[in-house]
């Protein structure tokens, strides 16, 4: 011990041998900072740890450079899992004593493993984030926080005791217990670590509560009370039968919890299966559906090659009708020159009737030069009297009201003979009697154009006169 | 019956390494030495002050 004022060594006297100062006071102090110190010893030997951090701080309120209450203090928090608080007190130490001091030691060993520090961190951290989840109430979360933090720092003591509070708010009391007795192996001078163990221990075991309710069962002839070891059993004399309204509330439990089975875990896996083998058939239809779309895209190709085969087969079937037509009107027409030059002159109706089928306006361009003139030579011979002939018809049909023969006879000897005005006109009442007054008309302009001055025109006049007036 | 809420707020973070320089520097290391040591040397400045004071009165000649 070296004087406070000069720092010379001091003796056993109360003074000091050099400056003369009064150190009884100084004395006491340090010697009062070592008792402490060997307290705190004593304690931490016994895994007091709670007792030696308390005893340790009071001996380094005495005197700070008790440099082995220093380090005992690093030792005991390094224990406790505290490491930063351990270096903390080294590094002071360290620094009050640079020489020969085991603190050093401490630090090395510690600075050698960088894992180990960095292991030490992240419980560190790890743990403030566990807090961090008690106060935000996700509590299962920091269950599974303190569980980590503990397989890396197995002491760390306030861990241990947080994850206990955690068991105990739960109610999981065997692991708080099993928890905190692990906190008391550790640091057997924990009070806050005894009172967890205690509640723990006290909620574990049947309540007062319980055992006045126990104890207030009254005795009744329909039970039986008896003990076995530590505990009260109450057995009924007469085992209970399930009444009809029971019973038949069970039937019901058991039916719906029956159907929630089957729509629970059954429905689903047969709504699954017809889901797969609908999906299997919409695939099989689908298939077909291409398949036909494909031959029906085919025929329709097929249908639409034969309607154009056939519009051509057609058109050559009506170049060949044509041709036939012509054929045939070249037949009749030989045929009626024949008839005519064999002398059959005077059988006016038969030339009619063959010329009947020859029509050169009809025939077009496939009427021959040949066969115009041929034609016009024998209607010039043979006209008049066609004429004469259909007018003659015609008129016998006009007087008997028969329009349509008057009609085709008539039409057909002013066609042979277009100086027979009376034709046309008989013609035009023809249309005129079968009420077909547009046509009359026309043919009575033509009577008036074609023989002005005429008594058939002045009746024609009349005549279209006539329908005007109707017609308005 | 513990209280969770209450016993909750008995726990602190704990401080990470990246924290212990600032922990040790803020730390008072004064102890109970460094008092009786300044109350020492105040006593003694003060009591020679008082010597100092007195010492004209007693070089006065006694009669």
């Amino acid at each position: 011990m070296k004087c406070y004022h000069c720092g010379c060594d001091l003796t056993e006297k109360d003074y000091c041998p050099n400056c003369g100062t009064d150190v009884s006071l100084y004395k006491k102090l340090m010697s009062l900072s070592n008792l402490y110190y060997n307290e705190g010893l004593e304690k931490a030997g016994v895994r007091n740890l709670t007792g030696a951090v308390e005893s340790l701080h009071q001996s380094l309120k005495l005197n700070k450079s008790n440099i082995e209450a220093r380090n005992l203090l690093g030792l005991v928090y390094y224990e406790m899992g505290e490491v930063v608080a351990a270096l903390s007190e080294w590094v002071i130490s360290k620094n009050l004593d640079a020489e020969n001091n085991i603190a050093d030691d401490y630090m090395n060993e510690l600075r050698n493993n960088p894992t180990r520090l960095d292991t030490m961190n992240q419980t560190m951290k790890k743990y403030n984030v566990a807090l961090k989840y008690c106060h935000q109430e996700s509590l299962d979360l920091a269950v599974i926080q303190l569980k980590k933090v503990l397989s890396m720092n197995p002491n760390f003591i306030r861990a241990h005791q947080l994850l206990a509070l955690l068991y105990l708010n739960s109610g999981n009391y065997p692991k708080a217990e099993r928890e905190l007795q692990k906190c008391a192996k550790i640091d057997t001078g924990n009070t806050l670590t005894q009172r967890y163990l205690m509640e723990a221990q006290h909620m574990q075991i049947p309540g007062e509560d319980e055992a006045k309710h126990i104890s207030e069962i009254p005795s009744s002839k329909e039970v039986v009370q008896y003990r076995s070891g530590n505990e009260t059993i109450i057995q009924p004399v007469h085992s209970m039968q399930p009444k009809g309204a029971v019973s038949m509330l069970s039937i019901g439990i058991g039916a719906v919890l029956g159907i929630a089975i089957a729509c629970f875990l059954i429905l689903p896996a047969r709504i699954q299966a017809i889901n797969s083998s609908n999906k299997d058939r919409i695939t099989a239809i689908s298939e077909e559906s291409d398949s036909k779309s494909a031959q029906l895209t085919e025929y329709e190709q097929q249908i639409a090659d034969l309607t154009r085969e056939k519009k051509t087969l057609q058109s050559q079937i009506d170049s060949y009708q044509g041709t036939d037509s012509t054929v045939d009107s070249m037949n009749a027409l030989m045929a009626a020159t024949s008839t005519y030059l064999t002398g059959g002159a005077s059988d006016i109706q038969t030339i009619a009737g063959y010329l009947e089928h020859v029509n050169p306006t009809k025939m077009g361009a496939s009427a021959t030069a040949e066969f115009t003139e041929l034609y016009n030579s024998l209607i010039k011979l043979v006209g008049p009297r066609l004429a004469s002939m259909y007018y003659r018809t015609g008129y016998s049909a006009y007087r008997d009201k028969d329009y349509d023969t008057a009609i085709t006879d008539l039409t057909a000897a002013y066609q042979y003979d277009s100086t027979n005005g009376d034709a046309l006109f008989y013609l035009a009442n023809c249309y005129y009697e079968k009420g077909n007054t547009d046509q009359a008309k026309k043919i009575y302009d033509q009577v008036i154009n074609d023989f002005p001055g005429t008594r058939k025109a002045s009746n024609s006049e009349a005549k279209i006169a006539e329908i005007n007036n109707a017609a308005n | 019956m513990i209280n969770f809420e209450e016993e909750l707020k008995k726990f602190h973070p704990s401080l990470e390494i990246e924290d212990a320089e600032e922990m040790i520097y803020n730390q008072d290391l004064d102890d109970m030495a460094d008092v009786l040591v300044r109350l020492l040397k105040d006593a003694g400045t003060g009591e020679s002050d008082r010597h100092q004071t007195v010492r004209p009165d007693s070089r006065t000649p006694r009669n």
